[in-house]
């Protein structure tokens, strides 16, 4: 805790947040595993425990309405309730866990608890309910949605006054399908039917951004409309899976009566957006629990992102005005070589550097989350899809704890999430084919995120069958992709690279059993965009491999940068294998390519004036001696033909409007101290130009 | 195969479609699930500029839009015409790698959007669920001819 203890009793308090956030993590993982097996007496004794725990340390702490609910909680924890009830009581158990985390949180900010009215309820329903009546099947039952409808005081007063006018004001609230993949369009589309049905009062979440990581959108809408028609409306195909309306209930009603009350929606408000902000390092409170949805903070701070990216694009200019200062200092130095005010000059240019430096590491750290933000979807994905395929696949994460750029975790979802359906669907193989081939019944998949240099490395791996290359060769062919002969004289790497060709995957090779049908072609593009690469193996029999690189922020990279034709450019310096220096008779022609023999390695050898068509650069007469740059993506590799090297720098990338960059040949320039522009260059890009064989004719 | 009830407008006579896409085997993927469906093909276009001619030409109940095509991207093609006709009925139809699209085309008041590859029962309930929505009629709108999925 950042507060010094004052007594034996925030000490107390400080090791019940600890407990409380480690059990809380295993009430959401036994709430999941029970999902899985309703009946599992097991896993009920473990939640039954762990709720009892918590029961008894909450009363000795004081926190006598989180004690309440949770001795509330333990009469249902019953094995003939979950027999009968299995699915709901999961329900329970992972709405029950929110709430403690709600509360929990509240207590931690010493405010009063949130008000927990919806759960008593569905504790209540399951108790009272004859265990042996099963929920209509068609009917979209209330329990199923744990929704809170906590509007703030402004909302609730706009909601009373909507009913006062005499308009009909209900709250309502919609499960994204868990299937749906654009979850951001799916929110943009119940917004778009909201408010075509009527005033949308409030809405949650409140931007599309925050779409993305929610299940449930909450809405309270004034409308003339029926209800019955309201729920057809909300009930939208492929998006919505699940909906609750109920009429908003307002200030006369005894359930809000209190001011009380109202602070108590607000502060489970904070106390939600609290413990959503995840990580919080230096808080040992909080350092026990990894998963964010249930990590109780202590003094998280809610920021817009884009107050960040402003910080960050000062810092950024900083670090231009940095380069800027080493410049006119280096002509100082050679100006007044013995100017005793260099040393000083350089003393306070170190300074200011190592701070700059720091600065620009911390805004960096601002926008680090952990991996795990994105792994902790998984779990449920693997269960939901085996389900679905009939699979019993197992998932296995690790390197939760790697940071990366939270933009690049937001945009890494939509791919990982299509690669482990992918592997649960096409590379798991059916139990009893894989009894027959000797490995275990059960699948797994395993998630693994790690750091390599700049960069961010996220494995998705599967112990299936592996790829079908002659498959996979036939489909291109058949999808007139290749020729026959060329897919003949494929590597098995370019062979497995097929899978990411649009037409290929979209057709016939994703849907047939998921029937998710997104192309992997989704997966090459997001890791284009990002300036990360995407690799695949496979052992055939034994599983494959994908391996999904990333820079670890968008922001700034160290670049290596070189002239060719008397114009700047960089290349990032991740990308750089090695440089070295040829003399003009060691270049080879091959099948109209200029190609290098390095230690015994052909590498295809790219100008870059050739590549990019820049006509207006005059080339340099042939000199004798020549760089060359080897770039490396993935296992590609090729030989840039530069004119000088110009030295390493850390650039800011700008980015750039596509209407002044009309080549995809370059992903963003940059600014030296000096006012140069500097392009860097898309390596991505010039190796699949040069994966394509018809504007290399231009190199030859 | 699978059987579909004919999805009708309100006068009991074929929804009319507008197909565009700017690949031909796209358009010929959506026809035959709209035949499926009793519907009719009104018009197709392969880019945005021609969707908007054969919009004011043909009239169409639905649009099934795509995302991404030459000369006029598909957002601009919902812009343009929604501008003009505030009742259009356009469905996108792009793959997953295109969200923000989707978004924008949304924002500009599409009413829908489909995953590519088209599944012909998600596309269905779609365009049921589409045509349903008209504020100024009381009622089901949409009359079903016989079962559902038989």
């Amino acid at each position: 805790m950042s507060r010094q203890p004052e007594d034996r009793g925030s000490e107390l308090r400080a090791l019940f947040f600890e407990s409380a956030a480690e059990l809380l993590q295993s009430l959401n993982e036994a709430g999941l595993e029970l999902e899985a097996h309703p009946a599992d007496e097991d896993v009920i004794r473990r939640v039954r425990r762990a709720v009892h725990t918590l029961k008894g340390d909450s009363a000795a702490c004081g926190f006598h309405k989180l004690s309440e609910l949770a001795h509330e909680l333990e009469d249902v924890l019953t094995p003939q309730i979950a027999h009968a009830r299995g699915a709901e009581l999961a329900e329970l158990v992972l709405a029950a866990a929110d709430s403690f985390g709600a509360m929990l949180t509240a207590y931690q900010r010493r405010v009063d608890p949130p008000s927990v009215a919806a759960l008593h309820a569905l504790i209540q329903r399951l108790l009272e309910a004859p265990p042996t009546a099963g929920v209509s099947a068609g009917e979209p039952s209330p329990g199923h949605l744990p929704a809170r409808f906590e509007w703030t005081e402004y909302e609730q007063l706009m909601i009373s006054e909507a009913v006062h006018r005499g308009e009909s004001v209900y709250n309502i609230a919609l499960r994204i399908d868990p299937n749906s993949l654009m979850r951001a369009a799916a929110f943009q589309l119940i917004r778009n039917v909201l408010h075509g049905s009527g005033t949308v009062i409030a809405l949650r979440p409140e931007d599309n951004a925050a779409a993305a990581s929610v299940e449930i959108v909450e809405a309270a809408l004034a409308s003339s409309q029926p209800e019955q028609k309201l729920a057809q409306r909300c009930k939208i195909p492929s998006i919505v899976s699940d909906v609750r309306i109920e009429r908003a209930a307002t200030a006369e009603t005894p359930e809000h009566e209190l001011l009380g009350d109202l602070l108590e929606a607000q502060a489970a408000q904070v106390g939600a957006a609290a413990s959503e902000q995840g990580e919080n390092p230096g808080q040992p409170a909080t350092a026990g629990a990894t998963s964010a949805a249930t990590t109780v903070a202590e003094s998280t701070l809610r920021v817009d992102a884009t107050r960040i990216d402003a910080v960050m694009n000062l810092v950024g200019e900083l670090i231009i005005g940095k380069s800027m200062l080493n410049r006119t200092l280096t002509e100082f130095d050679q100006k007044h070589a013995r100017d005793p005010l260099r040393a000083k000059l350089a003393d306070a240019m170190a300074f200011q550097a190592r701070i700059l430096d720091e600065l620009h590491k911390c805004v960096l750290k601002i926008r680090m989350v952990p991996v795990e933000q994105l792994f902790r979807r998984f779990p449920r994905v693997v269960r939901d899809v085996a389900k679905q395929c009939g699979k019993d696949v197992a998932l296995e994460v690790s390197g939760q704890n790697t940071d990366l750029d939270k933009s690049i975790l937001d945009a890494l979802a939509e791919p990982l999430m299509h690669l482990v359906r992918n592997s649960v669907d096409h590379g798991i193989e059916p139990a009893d084919e894989r009894l027959t081939v000797g490995k275990p019944a059960r699948g797994t998949i395993y998630l693994n995120a790690y750091h390599q240099g700049t960069q961010v490395v996220i494995e998705v791996r599967d112990d299936g069958r592996g790829i079908d290359l002659v498959a996979l060769r036939a489909r291109a062919v058949e999808k007139g992709i290749l020729k026959p002969e060329e897919a003949q004289r494929l590597s098995e790497s370019e062979t497995l690279n097929l899978i990411f060709e649009s037409g290929l995957s979209t057709a016939a090779e994703v849907t047939e059993v998921s029937g998710r049908g997104i192309g992997m072609d989704v997966v090459r593009t997001v890791l284009d965009r990002l300036k990360g690469t995407v690799h695949v193996s496979q052992q055939k029999g034994k599983g494959s491999s994908f391996q999904l690189r990333a820079p670890l922020t968008l922001a700034s990279i160290q670049t290596l940068l070189f002239r060719v034709g008397g114009r700047l450019f960089a290349v990032p310096l991740s990308s750089v294998v090695e440089i070295t220096r040829i003399s003009d008779q060691e270049i080879h022609r091959i099948d109209q390519r200029e190609v290098l023999r390095l230690r015994e390695q052909i590498l295809t050898l790219v100008r870059l004036n050739h590549l990019s068509r820049l006509h207006s650069i005059d080339t340099q007469p042939a000199k004798k001696k020549t760089f060359v740059i080897v770039i490396g993506a993935a296992e590609k590799r090729f030989g840039l033909l530069v004119d000088s090297l110009v030295g390493e720098e850390e650039l800011v990338i700008k980015a750039l409007p596509a209407e002044i960059i009309s080549s995809d040949l370059v992903s963003g320039a940059s600014i030296l101290g000096d006012g140069t522009v500097v392009l860097i260059l898309n390596v991505p890009a010039v190796l699949s130009r040069l994966a394509r064989s018809t504007p290399l004719g231009a190199i030859a | 195969m699978k059987q579909f009830a004919a999805l009708l407008r309100k006068d009991n006579r074929p929804v009319r479609y507008l197909v565009v896409d700017d690949s031909v085997f796209a358009r010929k993927n959506l026809i035959k699930m709209i035949e499926q469906f009793g519907g009719e093909v009104a018009g197709e276009a392969g880019d945005g500029l021609t969707a908007i001619a054969e919009f004011n030409r043909v009239k169409p109940d639905i649009v099934l839009m795509d995302i991404t095509m030459p000369q006029m991207e598909g957002i601009e093609a919902v812009e343009r015409i929604v501008r003009q006709h505030s009742d259009a009925r356009i469905v996108m139809v792009s793959s997953v790698g295109y969200q923000e699209n989707i978004l924008a085309a949304l924002q500009k008041g599409a009413k829908h959007f489909v995953q590519k590859p088209v599944k012909p029962e998600v596309l269905y309930e779609i365009l049921r669920y589409v045509l349903s929505d008209d504020p100024n009629a009381a009622g089901a709108p949409v009359a079903l001819a016989g079962e559902h999925r038989s």
